[in-house]
C-alpha cells in the first residue's frame, strides 16, 4: 500500500459569496485520512458536511488553503483536469442511488469508466466482473428493475470502478431502513477494505459511530481551526 | 452490445429515449431544409428551363395579345395562340428582312393533352431549340411530307408511341390544360374532337433538350392545313344539312361518333394539298433570325428590324432573351420572398430543437450531475449537448434532402401538367451542402442555451433525492 495521503486538508477555508465577512462555511486546519483508513463526519444539517465534500471532490472552488487527494493538490489543477481526478481517484456514494436511467447496470459502471486509463475494450470485461463480484447476476437489465439492494450494489461497484483512493459516503444510509441500512455499511466498509481506499462517510445517523474507529465532528474540526487562529 | 460506453452512446440513448421529441424535431427541421431546397432547386431550374426553348430565334412573330404571352403560347406551349397569321404576312416579312431562317409555325392541335407544332423542316434543320446544340434523333427521321410525325422526347415517354405507330390528332388543346378559354374564341368544330379521318404515322422521336419542346409533336404545316380545310367545309356542310332536318344540339351530340365513316361517304378521298385555299393556310407563329457575323449572336440592325415589325399593327413581336428576362424580374422577386421564408421556416425549426431540448434538459439534471461525479468535465457536457442538438439537425438535413428530392418530381409534374414549363430538377452539390452545413450549423446554434443550462447544472444539488 502506496504511503500517500487519501486525502490531506490544510488550512481549507471557504465561505460562500454574500455572507459576513469570515463567516466560514468550513475552516479546517489539518485533516488527514490514511489509505484505506475509516472515519465518520458527523455534523447537523446546516454544518458544512455537503460543502466540504463537495470541495474534495473537486467540485467547489478553493478559496484557501489547500486539498490534496491522492497526493494531488486540487487547487494546481484546472477545473477540467480536477474533473478527470475526482473520476480516477474519488468514488462517490449518495443517499439515492443516482443511477443512470436508460442504461443497463453494467452500462453505469462502464460510464465510470469512461473517465478512467482502462482502454475502453477492456471496460465491459471489468465491469461485468465487478458486478459479479458484488453479486449481480443480471448485469444487462435496467437498474429500475432490480432490487433496492441490487441498485445499492450497482452504485457502489460504479463508484469503486475506477479503483479510487478515496470512497466519500454522503448520508449512504438515509433512505434505508435500519435493517437494509446495517447491511449496505457492510457492503460499503467491506469493498473499501478490500480495494484499499479511503472511506469518507457523512452521516447524522446515530447507529453509524460503532461502525468506526475514527469519528470526528465537523463542529470540532472548525472550533479547532478557530482556536488556533485565536492562539 | 458495445464494449465501452461513449459521448456517442449517451447522445444516442438521450435522443431514443425522448423518442417522440426525436422525431417530431427531425421532421420539422426535414420540412423546413426540403422546403429550401426545393425552392432553390425550381428556381435555378426554372430559370434555365425558361431560358432554354427560344434558342438560336431573335425574334417571335405573332398575333397574340402581348410580347410575353406570344412567348408563353408560342415557345412554353402554355395556350394555343388565339389569333392566326395569314401566310401573306409570313411571305412579306420572309422577304422583306434579311433573315437567316423564318420559320412557320402552328398550334392548335394536340395529342393526348401534348401539343403538335406544325411547322416546315427548316424547324429542325435552322432552328436550334437550345443555341448551338442543334436537334439530334433518338430514332428514325424528321417528316418529310404530309401525315409524319416527329415525337419530343417527353411526348415519346408518355405517350409510349413508337415509330411507325400510327396516330390521330385532335383539335384543340384537349387533355388537362385550359381549354375552356378557347372554347368561346374558336369558331367551328368543338374543341377537343379527334381528326380520325387523317392518320399520321410516327416517322421520328427526338433526343431531349430540356426546353418545353421536348413535349411536343411536330408534324409539316400541310397536313394540319388540309385537315383544317377539312373541318371548314365540313362546317358549310353542316350548316346546311341542319337547316334541312336536323336541329343543331342534335348533331353536335352525335357529331364524334359519326365523324368517320359518315365523311369518308361524302369525300372520297377526303381531301388533298390541292383542296387547301390561302384561307386555309394560317400559322399562328414565325421563329425569325437574322443574319449574323461569324461568332455572334447579337446582330446590329436587330433592334431596327424589331422596331419595324412592331409598328405593323397587325402582328405582336418578341424578343425571347428580353421577355424571359423580364418575366424573371418579377418572378425572382417572388422567389426571393419564397426562399426568405423557406429561411425564416427553417430557423422557426431551429427554435423546435432548440425547445425539445430545453424542455428535455429538466429531466436530465441528475444525469448530468451523475456524469460529473463520475468524471466529466463542464466543456464536455456542453459538448455532448451541442453535438445532441447538431446531430438533430444532422439527421434533419439527411431526411429533407431525401423529401426534397421526392418533393421536386411532384412539383416538376404540377409546373409541367399546369404551366407546360418542363424543368429538369437539378440540385447542384454546391448548393446542398450549404443548405446542410446551414442546417447543421443551426442544430449547433439551436443547442447553444440548452448546452449552457447542462455546463451550469450545479452537481451537489441534483443528486439529492428528489422531494
Amino acid at each position: 500500500m502506496s504511503t500517500t495521503l487519501a486525502l490531506h486538508i490544510r488550512s481549507l477555508k471557504f465561505q460562500y459569496p454574500g455572507t459576513a465577512d469570515k463567516q466560514w462555511t468550513v475552516n479546517i486546519l489539518d485533516f488527514k485520512l490514511a489509505p484505506a483508513e475509516q472515519t465518520l463526519l458527523t455534523g447537523g444539517s446546516g454544518s458544512g458536511k455537503s460543502t466540504l465534500l463537495q470541495l474534495v471532490a473537486g467540485l467547489l472552488d478553493i478559496q484557501q488553503g489547500s486539498i490534496e487527494v491522492a497526493g494531488v493538490s486540487l487547487a494546481s489543477l484546472s477545473r477540467a483536469k480536477r474533473d478527470l481526478h475526482r473520476g480516477r481517484t474519488t468514488g462517490m456514494i449518495f443517499q439515492t442511488f443516482n443511477l443512470l436511467h436508460g442504461f443497463s447496470a453494467c452500462e453505469n459502471v462502464m460510464a465510470a469508466l469512461m473517465f478512467s486509463s482502462i482502454p475502453p475494450s477492456q471496460h465491459r470485461a471489468t465491469a461485468l466482473q465487478l458486478l459479479a463480484q458484488l453479486g449481480i447476476d443480471k448485469p444487462d437489465s435496467d437498474p429500475d428493475r432490480l432490487s433496492v439492494g441490487q441498485q445499492q450494489r450497482v452504485a457502489v461497484a460504479r463508484a469503486i470502478a475506477c479503483k479510487p483512493a478515496l470512497i466519500l459516503a454522503d448520508e449512504p444510509t438515509a433512505s434505508l431502513d435500519p435493517e437494509n441500512a446495517g447491511g449496505a455499511m457492510d457492503l460499503i466498509q467491506q469493498t473499501c477494505r478490500s480495494i484499499g481506499a479511503a472511506l469518507l462517510c457523512v452521516s447524522h445517523d446515530p447507529a453509524m459511530a460503532s461502525r468506526f474507529e475514527r469519528r470526528i465532528s465537523l463542529r470540532d474540526l472548525n472550533a479547532q481551526a478557530t482556536q488556533e487562529a485565536a492562539r | 452490445m458495445s464494449n465501452s460506453m461513449t459521448d456517442w452512446t449517451i447522445i444516442l440513448r438521450s435522443l431514443r429515449a425522448r423518442l417522440f421529441s426525436t422525431i417530431t424535431t427531425v421532421v420539422t427541421v426535414a420540412v423546413a431544409v426540403a422546403l429550401m431546397l426545393v425552392l432553390l432547386m425550381m428556381r435555378d431550374s426554372g430559370r434555365r428551363a425558361f431560358e432554354r426553348g427560344s434558342g438560336n430565334m431573335h425574334l417571335l412573330v405573332s398575333a397574340d395579345a402581348s410580347p410575353l404571352v406570344s412567348i408563353l403560347n408560342g415557345i412554353f406551349y402554355a395556350n394555343p395562340p388565339r389569333r392566326p397569321i395569314a401566310w401573306s404576312k409570313y411571305q412579306e416579312i420572309a422577304a422583306k428582312f434579311p433573315l437567316d431562317f423564318a420559320v412557320p409555325t402552328q398550334l392548335g392541335d394536340s395529342y393526348q393533352g401534348n401539343p403538335v407544332l406544325a411547322t416546315t423542316p427548316e424547324f429542325f434543320t435552322k432552328f436550334q431549340p437550345v443555341p448551338k446544340e442543334p436537334w439530334k434523333l433518338a430514332s428514325g427521321k424528321f417528316f418529310d411530307t404530309e401525315w409524319q410525325v416527329v415525337l419530343g422526347a417527353r411526348a415519346a415517354a408518355t405517350t409510349g408511341l413508337k415509330l411507325g405507330d400510327q396516330i390521330a390528332l385532335t383539335h384543340g388543346a384537349g387533355g388537362s390544360r385550359d381549354t375552356g378559354a378557347s372554347k368561346d374564341a374558336q369558331p367551328g368544330p368543338a374543341p377537343g374532337h379527334v381528326h380520325s379521318e387523317f392518320k399520321y404515322t410516327v416517322v421520328g422521336i427526338l433526343e431531349p433538350t430540356g426546353s418545353a419542346h421536348d413535349r411536343a409533336l411536330f408534324t409539316n404545316l400541310n397536313s394540319t392545313w388540309i385537315i383544317h380545310a377539312f373541318d371548314r367545309r365540313e362546317r358549310a356542310e353542316h350548316a346546311s344539312d341542319s337547316s334541312k332536318d336536323h336541329d343543331h344540339a342534335d348533331h353536335d351530340h352525335d357529331h364524334d361518333h359519326d365523324h368517320d365513316h359518315d365523311h369518308k361517304a361524302h369525300h372520297e378521298p377526303p381531301m388533298t394539298l390541292a383542296d387547301i385555299t390561302d384561307e386555309d393556310r394560317k400559322v399562328t407563329g414565325l421563329y425569325l433570325r437574322l443574319i449574323t457575323r461569324e461568332g455572334s449572336d447579337s446582330p446590329a440592325n436587330l433592334p431596327q428590324i424589331f422596331d419595324m415589325l412592331r409598328r405593323d399593327p397587325t402582328i405582336t413581336v418578341a424578343q425571347p432573351n428580353q421577355e424571359i428576362t423580364r418575366l424573371f424580374s418579377i418572378v425572382g422577386n417572388i422567389d426571393q420572398i419564397l426562399v426568405g421564408m423557406a429561411g425564416v421556416v427553417m430557423a422557426s425549426s431551429g427554435i423546435a430543437i432548440m425547445l425539445a431540448l430545453y424542455n428535455s434538459m429538466e429531466q436530465r439534471r441528475r444525469q448530468i450531475a451523475v456524469l460529473r461525479v463520475l468524471g466529466a468535465s463542464q466543456t464536455r457536457i456542453f459538448g455532448l449537448v451541442l453535438t445532441e442538438s447538431a446531430l438533430v439537425g444532422v439527421l434533419g438535413a439527411i431526411l429533407g434532402l431525401v423529401i426534397s428530392l421526392l418533393g421536386v418530381r411532384i412539383v416538376t409534374a404540377i409546373m409541367r401538367d399546369r404551366l407546360g414549363l418542363v424543368i429538369e430538377p437539378l440540385l447542384s452539390p454546391e448548393v446542398a451542402m450549404l443548405v446542410v452545413v446551414a442546417t447543421i450549423a443551426l442544430g449547433v446554434l439551436a443547442g447553444f442555451i440548452p448546452a449552457l443550462m447542462a455546463y451550469r447544472t450545479p452537481v451537489a444539488k441534483n443528486l439529492k433525492p428528489l422531494g
